[in-house]
């Protein structure tokens, strides 16, 4: 009852705002524009999750929120409801991407090749203490090498459907305001193509890694080969009001294709999301190659995992259950006493109760 | 015409913060759930500037709903001051500029968790329930799709079968918030986790109530005098929480849903749960004039 | 002099169940071809067959489970008219929940496993729309009793009893609203032989009983030949031979019936 105090709730939560606030201090420029170049993989994260690519906003959310994830998701999320829609941007293929990274674990090589592009992969996982001593931690510098790989290449599964192993994905014909939002209709199932991806792309990385984990260690029907993993940036393209197609800006996207064999055919399992998180894109590609024949209720089937990688959604539930429950729980107490009395003078009497 | 003259000036939120669009869909699913009562609608449902889970689907609802000249009430667990309906309250006010109020009798809007007054609502006003679980099949049929079409068949014989288990195991119906109930005959809806006290209230009511799952995304309503079933057997009465003999020990009301406090000394003192209803009685027993509205429940018994 | 026969057992002159021309693809696969079957009331239609002989299709298609391709089905039944393959969602299951009762061989198809035996009965009774608690306790009863179960484990869920209890179980959901038909779908495969002996006497007592019109499948002859009064022998989707069960057993004309025939002698 401490925490419903007759009159005490507004003071209440003001200063247990007050509170989180004074331990994190003043929010200067100086820290978000720090935030933001430090720790892009994170501000990547927190906005592939968000779905809204904007830096800044992202490194302001981290600092609001002294990096608590879920809070800083939210608050993105809540300030993209209250923007407008002014455009929607061509379609980005994957040939037009401009590549950082694409490695394939299908082939030795592929067509356009492989490249390794920046990663922690190889890297020994070894803390660089020399710092708190007081030192700097420089990086060596990159050598570039002799011949640059070339920005755009084909994806590996274009080269596959040509050599007839998969069937190409059917080019999705709708266009503009047409193509299925999430984010301004609810998902039902089965569910759109559109609405399946975009969920994907906006899933919590935690819970998607949990469920494509669980897939690929044996409890999903299909062993994902990541037929092409691809870090790279794409251009978002709109179209102006008087017609004239530009180049609005760049932004940071992962995408993973990932096949099992089913048949005398590939199987191709997808996503994609804004940023660049790896781990996120092979797990929720995984569970998109699985989906197709997973049993009703399973862990991958679709329902399931949309439903459960939803991070807003998820955590929001989970803290909820803080909130005092009281009138539900005096409702089930009663029904619990009753049932024992009566349990009680049914041993009694031997006779029944009613 | 200047430009001028077609723009608006650059504001940093819409009135009532959900943009245009936004409260078109939720109007729109709104009117489609009181023209088939009871029946889950789905809807987009943004995201809003608090958790999912507390209280965001009778939120948006709200903002729909409200204009400056609207008093608005919220109450969680019965509290209008309980922490969470002061955070909702002041949002509210905040971003679309209402009154706000703690007494029923003059509240436009109600905006609850878990709870409906003790004073009868009126026809001028609207009940928005905060859903945590729109689904009443969910303990039967946790899949979403086949619950669906579940509905759509008024296949509703596992939900039965439900009660029939638990008198036999437990010789009596164990339900106790979220009683399953029929709207108008034909969709058995959750009200929401009111207590069973509360259930008979919307029966043939003269207030609109709206239910709204923010996180689950789903709007329904129970409109005006529509009929309001719990579920039960023909030869096992629907039973309310045993509250009727009890007195609150603060403002000596009696006969009303109460907070059961458990004492150091091993008992209990009750407390009513309608905090604005306590708080009214004791003014009025300290000699204050306090318009008192009619209740539901009369010395504890809900007139059939 | 007067001669005084017992009433035969075929009486009426029209079918209760007419399956016409029924034929059902999947891909490439024949299920069934051009399949046709029929039942008087109150008689006992055994169809036999190797697995993928279509016979459980076919089974599945007389509870309205399954659709198929092109042929008709139809259940001479007051307020029951024209094909049934034609009806809606919601008349299929009205008429399967109140008209139809069926019998799986697993079940886990036909039972909830973890609620009481008694409300596995009275959910068909729900579904029928009976919403007295004392009358479904009574009606789940009295047809549990029927099916020879032990009134002592009334409210046991199925998962705790063995596979023969498991299918009184069904039974009594099945009959608990005597229904104008009975479909039984290998009810003994899978039971100890003397568990099936048991099961099948309770069957062929509940027959004699109340008259009621069955369609047993089973790949088993001594089963078919124990409760059937007419026989309908599959194999490969189509029906190789038909008649009354004596005819069937003692004077076999198609190639495959003689050689179950002689099998099983």
């Amino acid at each position: 009852m401490a925490y419903v105090a007759t009159r005490g709730g507004e003071r209440a939560i003001e200063q247990s705002q007050r509170l989180f606030k004074a331990e994190l201090g003043d929010i200067t420029p100086e820290r978000v524009a720090e935030i933001r170049s430090a720790m892009p993989y994170l501000i990547d994260r927190v906005m592939g999750e968000a779905s809204l690519y904007d830096e800044d906003l992202a490194a302001l959310a981290l600092a609001q929120t002294g990096g608590e994830l879920y809070e800083a998701v939210l608050l993105l999320r809540a300030w993209r409801t209250t923007q407008p829609r002014i455009a929607v941007a061509e379609p980005v293929t994957q040939d037009a991407l401009f590549t950082h990274r694409r490695i394939s674990a299908a082939f030795k090589d592929i067509p356009g090749g492989q490249v390794l592009g920046p990663t922690l992969d190889y890297a020994h996982r070894i803390l660089a203490t020399e710092v708190l001593d007081g030192q700097t931690h420089r990086p060596e510098p990159v050598e570039p090498a002799a011949k640059p790989a070339p920005a755009n290449q084909p994806s590996v599964a274009a080269w596959q459907a040509e050599n007839g192993l998969l069937r190409a994905a059917v080019p999705d014909t709708q266009t503009g305001n047409d193509i299925p939002d999430v984010t301004r209709e609810p998902l039902l199932f089965p569910a759109k193509r559109a609405h399946t991806l975009q969920s994907l792309a906006r899933a919590e990385t935690g819970g998607v890694l949990a469920l494509g984990y669980a897939a690929q260690r044996g409890y999903g029907q299909a062993h994902p080969t990541v037929n092409e993993l691809r870090l790279a940036e794409a251009e978002v393209v709109v179209t102006h009001p008087r017609g004239t197609q530009f180049s609005a800006g760049r932004v940071k996207v992962s995408q993973a294709e990932v096949v099992s064999k089913k048949g005398e055919q590939l199987e191709l399992g997808f996503s994609a999301t804004l940023g660049w998180n790896e781990v996120k894109v092979i797990a929720a590609a995984t569970l998109d190659l699985n989906s197709k024949s997973a049993p009703k209720g399973s862990a991958t089937e679709e329902e399931f995992f949309l439903y459960h990688t939803e991070g807003v959604e998820s955590s929001g539930f989970c803290i909820h259950f803080k909130l005092p429950h009281y009138v539900t729980f005096q409702s089930s107490l009663y029904a619990m006493r009753d049932a024992k009395a009566k349990k009680a003078a049914k041993e009694k009497s031997a006779e029944p109760a009613e | 015409m200047t430009l001028h003259a077609l723009t608006k000036p650059w504001e940093p939120m819409s009135y009532g913060f959900l943009d245009a669009s936004a409260k078109r869909e939720i109007r729109r699913k709104m009117i489609k759930a009181i023209a088939v009562p009871g029946c889950q609608m789905p809807y987009a449902s943004h995201e809003v500037p608090m958790a999912r889970g507390w209280g965001t689907g009778g939120l948006q609802v709200s903002l729909t709903l409200v204009n400056p000249s609207m008093r608005v009430k919220v109450i969680d667990q019965g509290a209008d001051d309980s922490v969470n309906a002061a955070s909702i309250r002041r949002f509210i006010a905040r971003v679309a500029g209402t009154p706000t109020t703690m007494d029923t009798l003059d509240a436009d809007l109600i905006q609850s968790r878990h709870r409906i007054p003790e004073e009868v609502l009126r026809e001028d006003q609207v009940l928005v329930l905060q859903v945590p679980n729109p689904e009443p099949l969910r303990p039967v049929q946790p899949n979403m799709s086949i619950a669906r079409q579940m509905h759509a068949d008024a296949d509703y014989g596992r939900m039965w079968l439900q009660l029939y288990e638990q008198i036999v195991r437990s010789g009596r119906v164990m339900q106790g918030a979220s009683y399953p109930s029929l709207v108008h005959g034909r969709h058995v809806m959750t009200p929401s986790p009111i207590p069973r006290w509360d259930v008979p209230k919307l029966h043939m009511a003269k207030h609109l109530t709206i239910l709204s799952a923010g996180r689950e995304k789903r709007i329904f309503a129970v409109p005006p005098f529509t009929r309001v079933e719990p579920l039960v057997f023909s030869d096992v009465p629907y039973k309310v929480e045993d509250h009727a003999d009890l007195t609150c020990h603060r403002s000596g009301t009696r006969g009303f849903f109460m907070n059961e406090i458990p004492q150091d000394d091993g008992t209990s003192v009750f407390e009513v749960s309608d905090s604005a209803w306590g708080v009214k009685a004791i003014r009025r027993r300290d000699g204050e004039e306090v318009a008192l509205g009619e209740t539901w429940y009369k010395n504890g018994k809900m007139p059939s | 002099m007067t001669l005084t026969l017992d009433a035969p057992r075929i009486v009426t002159t029209h079918p209760l169940l007419q399956v016409h021309h029924v034929s059902k693809s999947y891909g490439s696969v024949n299920a069934l071809r051009d399949v046709s079957a029929i039942a008087y009331p109150g008689e006992v239609l055994g169809i036999v067959g190797e697995s993928g002989s279509g016979k459980s299709t076919l089974l599945r298609m007389m509870n309205l489970e399954e659709t198929p391709d092109t042929g008709s089905y139809t259940l001479d039944l007051p307020d029951v008219e024209g094909n049934l393959f034609d009806l809606d969602r919601f008349a299929r299951r009205m008429l399967c929940a109140t008209r139809i009762g069926i019998v799986y061989q697993n079940p886990h198809l036909g039972l909830l496993m973890k609620h009481s035996s008694s409300g596995n009965v009275a959910e068909r009774l729900l579904v029928a729309g009976e919403r007295s608690f004392a009358t479904l306790r009574a009606k789940a009863t009295a047809a549990l009793e029927a099916s020879e179960f032990p009134l002592d484990r009334l409210d046991a869920p199925p998962i705790e009893l063995s596979g023969g209890m498991q299918q009184r179980v069904q039974l009594a959901k099945a009959i608990a609203l005597e229904p104008a038909l009975l479909l039984l779908d290998e009810p003994t495969t899978g039971l100890d032989v003397s568990v099936q002996a048991l099961v099948l006497d309770t069957l062929k007592r509940l027959q004699q009983e109340r008259r009621i019109t069955m369609v047993i499948v089973s790949h088993d002859l001594g089963v078919i030949k124990t409760l059937a009064d007419r026989v309908m022998v599959m194999k490969g989707g189509e029906v190789v031979e038909a008649g009354l069960a004596d005819q069937i057993f003692q004077d076999p004309q198609h190639a495959y019936t003689q050689q179950l025939v002689h099998a099983k002698l």
